[in-house]
C-alpha cells in the first residue's frame, strides 16, 4: 500500500509539470495586449511598449514560463494585470462563493440522485424505474442557463422567495442567512448532475445486484431491504464516492454559466471576465489550481479505491 | 445484419426511445431539407415586424432583427447535426485513435494515456473557452474544440475496451496465423469496437450540444451570424418576459432533442455486447 | 434557531442606527454595474463606468450644471485676461481631503501638472499652455500660448479630466493609473473598499467641505446622505433587470430599449432617461488601406447607408432614438443641420455609381464590430446588408472587445469599426477632433478649422465655426455618427432626490433611500 501510493505521487510530478507547460502555453497564444487593453484608447503605442516592457512580456515566452514557475513553486502566483493584486488574493475572493456553491450543489444532488437512484435500481423494470430513468435523463437534457433563466423569473422575479442575483459573502450582515443566495444557482447547477448520478447510482448497484455475494446474501433469506442497503448500496458506494470526487472538482469550472446567470462572484465567472480582460496571470493561476485539484483529487480516488476494494488489481 | 433487423432489435419493446429516434429523424431531415421547407431567409432583417408574436406567417414568431424565427429554427437544425456529427468525428477518430493504439502497443500507451490524463484533468468547459478566444469564433473552430474535449473520455474509453479485447483468444489466434498490426487493428479489433463506439458517439452527440449552447450563451462560441439554437437563446435572452416565444421554442428543441439522443444512446447501449457495458457509464 | 438570531442582529442593527444616524437618511445604496472598471484614477481612464463611481470621490476645479455650463467646484472663482491668455483660478479654502491635509494650490498645481501631461484629454488644453504656476495658497495662474476658448468646459469634464489628488501621490504618477491606496480626494465619498470581482464600496466622507448654493445639476450643495454606496459588476443585463425587481438592487444601468416600454409601465420600477444621449460612430481609416485618402469612396459609403433600420433594430422604441444627423442632440446650444443632408441616404443606386467614379473595384473592406456591446454588433449587422447592396464587398470582423481595442491601434487590421460615444458638453472632447485617435483624421482642413475653433472665447463664432467643422466631417468622411441613443437606467422606486432624468453620470449625493 506504502509503495503504491509512493509510486502514484512520484508519477503525479511529471503530470503536473507537463500540465503547468500546457496552461502556461495555451494562455499566452491568446492574441490581444493586456497593456494596451489596460491604458485604454488614447495610449499611444510607446506608452504601450513601455508598460509591456514594464510587466515582462517583452521577453520570451521560455523565460517567462521558468520566472512562473519559479514563482508558482513559491506559493507565488503573480499579480492580476487588472486588479494589481495577488493573483492568489483574487482567487481567493471568490474561492468562498465557488466553494459554497459547489458544496451546496453536492448535497441536492446527494438528498435528491442517491434516493432516487436506490429506489430505481430496487424497482428495477417497473414503471417506477421507467419514469424515473426518464426523468433523469430529461433533466440531464436542460441547458443550465435556460433553467437559471427560468428559475430566476419564477421564483424571484415573481414570487419574490428567493434573491434573484448575487452572494454577498458569510462574513458581510445576513451570515448564514446569505446562503440563500445560493440556492436557486445550486439547483439550477444540480439538476443534470443529479440525473447523471441517478443513472450510475442504478447502473452501479445493478451491476453489484449480480455480484455473488448478493445472490448468497439472499440465499441466506435476508430482507430485501437489508440486503440493498447493506450488500448493494456499500460495494456500489466505491465508484459512486469516486464520481463524487470528480463532480466537485468539475462543478468549479462547470459552474461558469451557472456564475454567469446569477451574477455570482466565483472563480468560474472571474476566469470569463479575465480572458475578455486578457488578465493572464488569473487565468494560469485559476486553470491550475483547478488541475492540481483534479489531480489530487483523481490520486486520492486511487488510493482509496486501493484501499476498500482488495480486488482492485495494483498495476 | 441489415439495417431493420438491427433497429428492431434495438427499439423492441422502447416506446420512448423510438419516438425519440422519430424526432431525430425529423432533425436530420429539417438539417438537409432547410433551405426547401424555410419558410423565410433566416438573415432576412425586417426592422417593422420585430418581436412579433407566433401566429401566421411566423409560427414561431420574429425576434429583435425581425428575423423568423420558425426558419431560424430549421437552419438551427442544421446547427445541431454539424456540430453533433463534427464533435463526434473529432473525439472518436482522436481519442479512438490514441485509446486504441495506446491498448495495443503498450509502451506508447503509457506515455499517451499520462498525456490523456494531464488533459482530462483540464476542466472541459474552461479549455474550450481558452481554445475559442485563441483560435476565434467560428463553426469549425466550435468543432474542433468540443470534439477536442470529448477525445479524451472516448480515449479512456476505447482504452479500457480495447485492453480487454487483447485478451481475448481471436486475438491470439489471429497473431498465431501471422496476421499484422494492421490486419489485427482493422479486421480483428476495430470492427468488435463498433457497437460501443455508436453509443459513445450518441452520447458525445447529445452532449456537444450543451457544450455548444453554453459556449454560445458566454458569447464565444459559434459566431452570431450563424442561425443555431444556442445563439438564439443568448441573443435573445433579454426578451424573456417581452417575448418569451423567443426562448421557449429554441430553448425546448435544445431539450427534446438533446433527450432523445440519450434516449437513442441509452437503447443502443443496452443492446451492444455486455462486455463493454462497464466502461460507458455515460460520456 | 435562526429566527431568533435575525430578531437579534435586526434589534442591534436598529439600535445602532438610531444612535449613529444624525442628520443623514443612512442606508446603503446598491448600484447594479455592466461590469468592472479598469481603475478609478478619473485623470487617465475615460470608461464611464469609471465615472460613474469616482466622481463621487474626485472632483475637479469646474463642473456641470442642469444646462450644461461649467460652474466652479473646488474653485471659487477666476479671471482671464482681456487678451485671453492669462486665466487666474482662486481656490476654496477649507477644502479636506480624505486623508485629513487641507487642499492648497500645490495639490492642484501637482494634479494640473500630470493631467497636462499624462491625462486622457490633458494635452487638448495643455498643448496650448506656456505654464501653469501657483501664484499663492489659494491661487493658480495659467499663461496659454494662445486664447484657448473651450478651458473651463475641458476642465469641468471630469472623465479623463483634471480631478484633484494631493500633491504627495501626484509625486511619481504616470501614465498608469494610481493604485486604489492612493484613492484620495476631496468628494463627498470616500474609498473604502475594492473586493476584487465583487463589489467596490465608498462610504461618507465626514468633512467634506461642500460647496455652497442649491443644488444645480452636479454643481451647487452635495449632501452625502447615504452611509455606504456599493457598485455591485452584474454583467447580464436580464439578471440586473430582474434583481432590481427583485429589490436586490436599488439602481441597475444601462437597460435595452426593448424592456422600456414595459418597465415603464411596472409601478415597482422608476425608470431614468439619460439626459445627454450617447451616440454610435464608425471610424474610416485615414491612415492606411483604400479609405486612406479617398474621401470620393468615403462619401459613397456613407450614401449607401440609411440609419433608421438600424437604429429600430438595435434600440427598439421610437422615444429612444433620434435619427439625428447633427453630431450634438437636439436642444444643444452645438446642434447645427450643417451637412446633415448627407446623414442618412440609404440610397444604394447613387452609392454604387460614387463608388466606381471613386475608383472601387470590389475590394474587402475590412469592418470590425464587437460583441460585447449589443447595439454595436445589431446596427453593424443592418449596414453590412445596406452595404452590401450596393456593391460594396464588406469583411464583417467579429472580435470580442479586447481584440477589438487591440486591433484598432494597428493601421494595417481594419478600414472600419464601430464603436459608441458619450454626450459631450463641448465639440472639442469628441473623440474625432483628436488627431491620435483611431482613424487618424488630420487633415489641413481639419487643422485650420480646430485652431479657429479654440482660439475663440466667443460662443456664439465657435457655434458658427463648429457648423462649418461639422460640413468638413460630412465632407470628408472621417467618421458616421449613427444616431442619438437615449439610454436608460433603472432605479427602486424607494429613492428619494433622483431627479426625472440622469445628466452624464448618475450621482447619489443629495439622495436617499
Amino acid at each position: 500500500m506504502l509503495a503504491y501510493s509512493i509510486k502514484r505521487l512520484l508519477t503525479l510530478i511529471p503530470t503536473l509539470l507537463a500540465a503547468s507547460i500546457l496552461v502556461f502555453l495555451f494562455v499566452h497564444l491568446i492574441p490581444g495586449d493586456p497593456a494596451a487593453i489596460l491604458l485604454g484608447d488614447t495610449a499611444t503605442p510607446e506608452e504601450v511598449a513601455q508598460l509591456s516592457a514594464e510587466m515582462g512580456f517583452d521577453r520570451s515566452l521560455w523565460v517567462q514560463y521558468m520566472l512562473w514557475l519559479g514563482n508558482v513553486l513559491q506559493g507565488d502566483l503573480g499579480t492580476s494585470i487588472f486588479f494589481r493584486e495577488p493573483v492568489l488574493s483574487v482567487i481567493g475572493n471568490g474561492a468562498e462563493t465557488s466553494i459554497l456553491l459547489a458544496t451546496m450543489t453536492m448535497v441536492w444532488i446527494i438528498i435528491i440522485g442517491l434516493p432516487i437512484g436506490i429506489l430505481s435500481a430496487t424497482k428495477h423494470g417497473t414503471w417506477m424505474d421507467q419514469l424515473t430513468s426518464s426523468g433523469a435523463m430529461l433533466a440531464a437534457s436542460i441547458p443550465t442557463f435556460w433553467l437559471g433563466l427560468y428559475l430566476i423569473m419564477i421564483f424571484s422575479v415573481y414570487l419574490g422567495w428567493f434573491p434573484s442575483s448575487g452572494f454577498p459573502s458569510l462574513s458581510d450582515e445576513g451570515g448564514l442567512s446569505n446562503l440563500r443566495y445560493l440556492l436557486l444557482p445550486s439547483l439550477t447547477l444540480a439538476a443534470p448532475n443529479a440525473a447523471l448520478i441517478v443513472r450510475l447510482v442504478r447502473a452501479s448497484m445493478l451491476d453489484v445486484a449480480r455480484e455473488d455475494h448478493v445472490r448468497t446474501a439472499r440465499a441466506k433469506g435476508l430482507h430485501p431491504s437489508r440486503v440493498a442497503i447493506k450488500h448493494i448500496f456499500r460495494n456500489a458506494l466505491i465508484s459512486v464516492a469516486a464520481a463524487f470526487g470528480f463532480t466537485f472538482a468539475a462543478l468549479i469550472s462547470e459552474a461558469v454559466v451557472t456564475e454567469t446567470v446569477f451574477s455570482l462572484p466565483g472563480i468560474g465567472r472571474l476566469v470569463v471576465q479575465s480572458i475578455l480582460r486578457r488578465d493572464y496571470p488569473v487565468i494560469q493561476g485559476v486553470i491550475l489550481i483547478i488541475v492540481v485539484l483534479y489531480m489530487v483529487i483523481n490520486l486520492l480516488v486511487d488510493l482509496a479505491y486501493a484501499r476498500l476494494d482488495p480486488r482492485v488489481s495494483l498495476k | 445484419m441489415n439495417a431493420v433487423n438491427f433497429l428492431r432489435a434495438t427499439f423492441k419493446g422502447r416506446k420512448l426511445a423510438t419516438v425519440g429516434f422519430i424526432w431525430l429523424c425529423l432533425i436530420a431531415l429539417a438539417a438537409i431539407a432547410a433551405p426547401l421547407i424555410a419558410p423565410f431567409d433566416p438573415l432576412e432583417i425586417d426592422p417593422v415586424g420585430r418581436l412579433a408574436k407566433p401566429g401566421w406567417p411566423n409560427l414561431f414568431g420574429t425576434d429583435h432583427f425581425g428575423r423568423d424565427t420558425f426558419s431560424r429554427a430549421i437552419y438551427g437544425a442544421r446547427m445541431t447535426v454539424i456540430i453533433g456529427m463534427g464533435s463526434v468525428i473529432v473525439a472518436l477518430v482522436a481519442g479512438g485513435a490514441v485509446g486504441m493504439l495506446s491498448a495495443y502497443f503498450t509502451r506508447l500507451g503509457h506515455f499517451l494515456m499520462r498525456g490523456v490524463d494531464v488533459l482530462m484533468a483540464f476542466p472541459a468547459l474552461l479549455m474550450a473557452l481558452v481554445l475559442i478566444t485563441l483560435l476565434e469564433r467560428s463553426v469549425y473552430n466550435t468543432i474542433l474544440v468540443i470534439g477536442i474535449v470529448y477525445a479524451t473520455t472516448t480515449a479512456r474509453i476505447l482504452y479500457g475496451m480495447t485492453l480487454k479485447l487483447k485478451g481475448e483468444v481471436f486475438v491470439d489466434a489471429a497473431i498465431c496465423s501471422g496476421a499484422g498490426h494492421n490486419s489485427i487493428l482493422f479486421r480483428h479489433i476495430l470492427p468488435n469496437l463498433v457497437s460501443p463506439l455508436l453509443v459513445q458517439a450518441s452520447f458525445i452527440f447529445a452532449f456537444a450540444q450543451l457544450q455548444a449552447a453554453a459556449l454560445d450563451f458566454l458569447g464565444l462560441g459559434l459566431p452570431p451570424e450563424v442561425p443555431s439554437w444556442g445563439n438564439m437563446l443568448s441573443e435573445e435572452r433579454i426578451y424573456i418576459t417581452r417575448a418569451p416565444w423567443l426562448l421557449i421554442y429554441p430553448g425546448m428543441l435544445i431539450v427534446l432533442s438533446v433527450f432523445s439522443m440519450n434516449l437513442v444512446g441509452d437503447a443502443l447501449r443496452d443492446s451492444i455486447d455486455p462486455r463493454f457495458k462497464d466502461d460507458i457509464a455515460g460520456v | 434557531m435562526k429566527l431568533k438570531t435575525w430578531m437579534k442582529s435586526a434589534l442591534a442593527v436598529g439600535a445602532l442606527m438610531t444612535l449613529t444616524s444624525g442628520a443623514y437618511a443612512g442606508g446603503m445604496l446598491r448600484y447594479a454595474t455592466v461590469g468592472e472598471p479598469p481603475s478609478l484614477d478619473q485623470q487617465v481612464v475615460t470608461s464611464d463606468l469609471a465615472t460613474t463611481i469616482a466622481h463621487h470621490m474626485f472632483e475637479g476645479l469646474y463642473t456641470f450644471n442642469a444646462s450644461n455650463a461649467p460652474v466652479p467646484l473646488l474653485a471659487s472663482g477666476e479671471t482671464v485676461s482681456a487678451d485671453g491668455k492669462t486665466i487666474v483660478i482662486s481656490l476654496r479654502e477649507g477644502v479636506k481631503f480624505h486623508n485629513g491635509q487641507a487642499m492648497t494650490s500645490a495639490d492642484v498645481l501637482a494634479s494640473l501638472k500630470r493631467w497636462g501631461e499624462f491625462g486622457s484629454r490633458g494635452s487638448l488644453i495643455f498643448d496650448h499652455v506656456e505654464s501653469v504656476e501657483a501664484t499663492g495658497d489659494f491661487e493658480i495662474t495659467m499663461k496659454l500660448n494662445e486664447p484657448f476658448g473651450p478651458w473651463k468646459n475641458l476642465m469641468a469634464f471630469i472623465n479623463g479630466g483634471p480631478a484633484i489628488y494631493p500633491a504627495s501621490v501626484m509625486e511619481g504618477a504616470t501614465k498608469e493609473p494610481i493604485s486604489p491606496d492612493n484613492y484620495i480626494g476631496t468628494g463627498p465619498y470616500k474609498f473604502n473598499a475594492w473586493e476584487a470581482n465583487r463589489y467596490i464600496e465608498l462610504v461618507r466622507f465626514d468633512d467634506y467641505a461642500s460647496p455652497a448654493g442649491t443644488a444645480d445639476g452636479y454643481g451647487g450643495e452635495r449632501v452625502a446622505d447615504f452611509d455606504t454606496l456599493r457598485f455591485i459588476p452584474v454583467s447580464d443585463v436580464g439578471t440586473r433587470v430582474a434583481g432590481l425587481r427583485a429589490g436586490d438592487y436599488d439602481y441597475a444601468e444601462s437597460i435595452p430599449g426593448d424592456l422600456f416600454a414595459g418597465l415603464d409601465a411596472d409601478s415597482s420600477v422608476k425608470t431614468m432617461l439619460n439626459g445627454g444621449p450617447i451616440f454610435g460612430l464608425v471610424f474610416l481609416n485615414s491612415s492606411d488601406g483604400p479609405l486612406k485618402e479617398n474621401f470620393a469612396l468615403r462619401r459613397a459609403i456613407q450614401t449607401a447607408i440609411d440609419k433608421t433600420p438600424a437604429l429600430q433594430v438595435a434600440i427598439g422604441p421610437e422615444g429612444l432614438w433620434r435619427a439625428n444627423g447633427s453630431f450634438a442632440p437636439e436642444g444643444s446650444v452645438w446642434a447645427t443641420t450643417s451637412g446633415t443632408e448627407n446623414y442618412s441616404r440609404g440610397d444604394a443606386e447613387a452609392a454604387k455609381k460614387m463608388a466606381l467614379e471613386a475608383g472601387y473595384d470590389g475590394q474587402p473592406i475590412k469592418f470590425m464590430v464587437s460583441t460585447n456591446y449589443p447595439f454595436h454588433y445589431d446596427s453593424a449587422i443592418v449596414y453590412t446588408k445596406q452595404l452590401a447592396q450596393a456593391g460594396f464587398n464588406i469583411d464583417l470582423q467579429v472580435y470580442d472587445w479586447a481584440t477589438l481595442i487591440e486591433k484598432r491601434a494597428q493601421p494595417d487590421q481594419w478600414d472600419l469599426f464601430f464603436t459608441h460615444h458619450c454626450f459631450v458638453p463641448d465639440p472639442i472632447l469628441i473623440s474625432v477632433m483628436n488627431d491620435n485617435y483611431p482613424g487618424w483624421w488630420a487633415t489641413p482642413e481639419k487643422k485650420a478649422l480646430k485652431d479657429r475653433f479654440t482660439a475663440s472665447s466667443d460662443p456664439a463664432e465657435r457655434q458658427e465655426i463648429w457648423a462649418e467643422i461639422q460640413a468638413l466631417i460630412y465632407e470628408q468622411v472621417p467618421t458616421m455618427k449613427t444616431g442619438d441613443v437615449y439610454t436608460y437606467n433603472i432605479a427602486s422606486p424607494k429613492l428619494n432626490g433622483l431627479g426625472e432624468q440622469t445628466l452624464i453620470w448618475p450621482s447619489f449625493w443629495n439622495v436617499s433611500k
